[in-house]
């Protein structure tokens, strides 16, 4: 099989996603018969013109969110290249953390309000609304995450770069994926376009913790309660998402106490998971008049920084910026 | 008229970066120029406050420490002794992991490392180190980061700490890893050092090269050994100011220049003027090497030896060196592996509780912590909810923003005395800023 070509680029946001390429156990380099790194201007240095010179990327993964004109522009070179482009973590996938500013949009993040140019070189303007890359261009897989587990990642290069004849095979991640797409890295073809490297059903299905059905009657904040270890957050009171968000991440954030808040993105059967999260909660509420379930809702604060925490951008069907998954 | 060159994208850089050569009548001016706006103190307001520890992990791990502890002040609260252990067990383990990543893209910087070693060479290129340091590198990496899952919960965006503690006690299986795993960093720090020193700092070449570059005369800013106080030195290594963390944001102000989204830090004392206006002295420098300036006795034994044989080697700080940066992380590799060695025993993480239930909140709190990438802070401003309604943030980057722009337009000058090309002038730009 003639070798792969791979880009990895990330755009506004933080370097973890890529570290976390870079970290997949020390076995990253053990990719280099199948895979011709082209262009990973974070570790390998390189400049744009460099992409000229390549006729054809066949993997490009795209981490970070679009919140400038040089990312936006950084999106529609590498998408122009690419075979396969891969919108890795939650920044790419959904908008992230730094989507969070659509929020405030009267936040611009000029460098300089009143700033004299002259001499000096301009920026490329910043652009809102902050978008995930489905906002600007057409994504082929997803790996969710903040950051994204590296067993995800590693499923994700071989299955789109080593057509099933990777020597570590993908055993351990491929118990979190969908049938389809465990089904078809083992036959070694590429999976559906538009597959999410995740699992389906919420994070609830792999959280360690157990549900006793119970309803609270109002709500805390972490720091206001130690919570019983090994129950239910939610049923202690304490907002966790993982009712509304994709699982794949084994409940790595409810495990040390944590609620989640839903870096995965939605669970496939689920519409708008700020919209999941308020039917969540309501039904968990212990309440049988409108006053006491006001009562209770009128505690909660901040429910759009919260259940649309890293996907304000992409999935919160009132403020979406762009294209759909 | 005005021409501008531009180097980008640039490597090694948390956020997206590039250096714009702009040439006119009066002559050539390079800029250091952050193409990306991350806006974390933005993200932050109107949430709740004890959400802000997660969230400003996209800053860098460390912001997730230096958040909780900026919590435990706003809620007035001492995290009990194995709380403060674990928590200090992760920083020090985030040393080693931040400090060992920037040492294996310095080794790795001319070479691709998915390259296929043994099979295709350079012809006539020796290899500076064994080919399988940079795969020992990436294991003991890959062990940091087990300790950082163990510790934080997650590696690169640590959950575990609270306001008044941590989120969870650890499991039995936990104890001995972790000892184990800081047993073999602390092995693998010190050959690592014995290793760099005899080939890398030793080399001739590659020790001109490293040490022949003189980093601008700026003062530096760190945390005293005991942490109880923030220091301010000229770049002679002479105290300027000593003050409380919890005034840091009296002392140091953030300021913005038009041409970068990267905010500047500067001593508010000496007044924000633009960073080529010729005014060094109002800005400082922070990371290993401002903390290794800060000529004081190390508190573990083998780091403190290896900052003997350094002092030995190139004489008495303060060091000015690009290559005195460098070995400045090496000692502090060896630090935080004796830090995680002493912190990662059963007696140390172990006691009845781990967290301080709060039971006031205050409306303004501010801690700093000496993070790898150098001393960073929070301050807060809460309504009486607990939303966050101000916020500043010290991090790294803006901390040594003034000493990166610096250091490009001295490499831009250095490098174009001597005629290099575009392209190499853009790698030695990386290589000195990497340390910073």
């Amino acid at each position: 099989m003639p070798k792969r070509t791979l880009a990895v680029y990330t755009a506004t946001g933080c370097p973890a996603c890529e570290n976390g390429i870079l970290d997949t156990h020390y076995q990253v380099s053990s990719l280099t018969p199948w895979v011709d790194v082209v262009f990973w201007p974070h570790l390998l240095g390189g400049e744009w013109e460099d992409l000229e010179g390549v006729d054809r990327i066949d993997l490009c993964i795209f981490a970070g969110a679009l919140a400038g004109e040089a990312d936006r522009e950084a999106a529609a070179r590498l998408r122009e290249k690419s075979e396969v482009m891969i919108a890795c973590g939650a920044c790419a996938a959904f908008g992230g953390l730094p989507g969070l500013i659509n929020l405030r949009p009267e936040s611009t993040g000029k460098a300089a309000e009143t700033g004299d140019l002259e001499g000096c070189p301009p920026l490329p303007a910043v652009t809102r609304p902050v978008a995930g890359l489905p906002g600007a261009c057409t994504v082929d897989y997803v790996i969710p995450g903040c950051p994204p587990p590296q067993n995800l990642l590693w499923a994700a290069i071989q299955a789109t770069l080593c057509g099933g004849e990777a020597p570590a095979r993908i055993s351990f991640a491929a118990s979190r994926l969908p049938d389809s797409l465990a089904s078809a890295i083992a036959a070694g073809v590429l999976p559906n376009k538009g597959s999410v490297f995740g699992g389906e059903k919420g994070v609830c299905a792999s959280c360690s913790r157990r549900k006793e059905e119970k309803k609270f009657t109002s709500f805390h904040r972490p720091y206001e309660l130690n919570p019983d270890s090994g129950r239910c957050l939610l049923e202690q009171g304490l907002i966790c998402q993982g009712i509304a968000t994709r699982e794949g991440c084994g409940g790595a954030c409810t495990a040390v106490g944590a609620g989640c808040r839903g870096c995965f993105g939605k669970a496939e059967n689920v519409f708008d998971a700020g919209a999941k999260m308020v039917s969540a909660i309501s039904s968990t509420f212990d309440a049988t008049d409108s006053r006491t379930a006001e009562g209770l809702a009128g505690q909660f604060l901040d429910p759009a920084g919260t259940f649309y925490r890293y996907t304000l951008p992409e999935q919160c069907v009132l403020m979406s910026a762009g294209t759909k998954e | 008229m005005m021409t501008t060159t531009i180097l980008e994208p640039l490597r090694w850089t948390a956020s997206p970066a590039r250096v714009a050569v702009c040439t006119n009548g009066n002559g050539t001016g390079a800029y250091y120029q952050v193409i990306a706006p991350r806006n974390a103190e933005r993200l932050c307001v109107g949430r709740p406050v004890e959400e802000v520890p997660r969230i400003l992990t996209i800053l860098s791990p460390a912001h997730h420490l230096v958040s909780a502890l900026t919590l435990d002040r706003l809620f007035n609260v001492e995290p009990p002794p194995p709380a403060v252990h674990m928590r200090e067990a992760l920083v020090r383990t985030q040393f080693f992991k931040h400090h060992i990543r920037i040492l294996y893209l310095l080794l790795s910087s001319s070479e691709n490392p998915f390259r296929e070693t043994g099979r295709v060479r350079r012809p006539g290129r020796t290899e500076l180190l064994p080919l399988h340091v940079l795969e020992e590198i990436k294991h003991h990496e890959a062990l940091a980061q087990e300790a950082e899952t163990i510790l934080g919960g997650r590696a690169d965006h640590p959950v575990s700490a609270i306001a008044g503690g941590v989120g969870r006690f650890l499991k039995e299986p936990h104890y001995d890893r972790l000892s184990e795993i800081a047993g073999r960093c602390l092995e693998f720090s010190v050959s690592t050092a014995k290793l760099l020193n005899e080939t890398l700092f030793g080399n001739s070449k590659q020790a001109n090269r490293l040490f022949d570059f003189t980093l601008p005369s700026i003062p530096s800013m760190a945390s005293s050994s005991d942490g109880g106080t923030v220091v301010l030195r000229g770049p002679d290594g002479k105290e300027i100011e000593r003050f409380a963390p919890a005034d840091l944001f009296d002392k140091v102000g953030l300021e913005r220049e038009p041409w970068t989204y990267q905010p500047f830090a500067y001593v508010k004392s000496k007044g924000w003027r633009s960073v080529f206006a010729g005014a060094p002295e109002s800005f400082f420098s922070v990371g290993p090497l401002a903390r290794i300036n800060a000529g004081e006795a190390l508190p573990t034994p083998l780091a403190e030896e290896e900052r003997q044989r350094t002092a030995a080697d190139l004489g008495a700080g303060p060091y000015t060196t690009l290559g005195a940066a460098y070995r400045a992380l090496t000692i502090e590799l060896i630090g935080a592996a004796e830090g995680m060695t002493d912190l990662c025993r059963r007696e140390q993480l172990t006691g009845p509780s781990i967290r301080v239930i709060p039971t006031e909140m205050g409306r303004t709190a501010t801690a700093a912590l000496e993070a790898p990438e150098g001393l960073i802070a929070h301050w807060y401003e809460v309504d009486d909810r607990g939303i966050v309604q101000n916020i500043q943030v010290l991090d790294g980057a803006a901390g040594n923003n003034a000493l990166r722009c610096l250091l490009v337009r001295q490499a831009v000058e250095t490098t174009g005395a001597v005629g290099m090309n575009v392209k190499d002038v853009k790698r030695r730009i990386e290589e000195i800023l990497l340390p910073f």
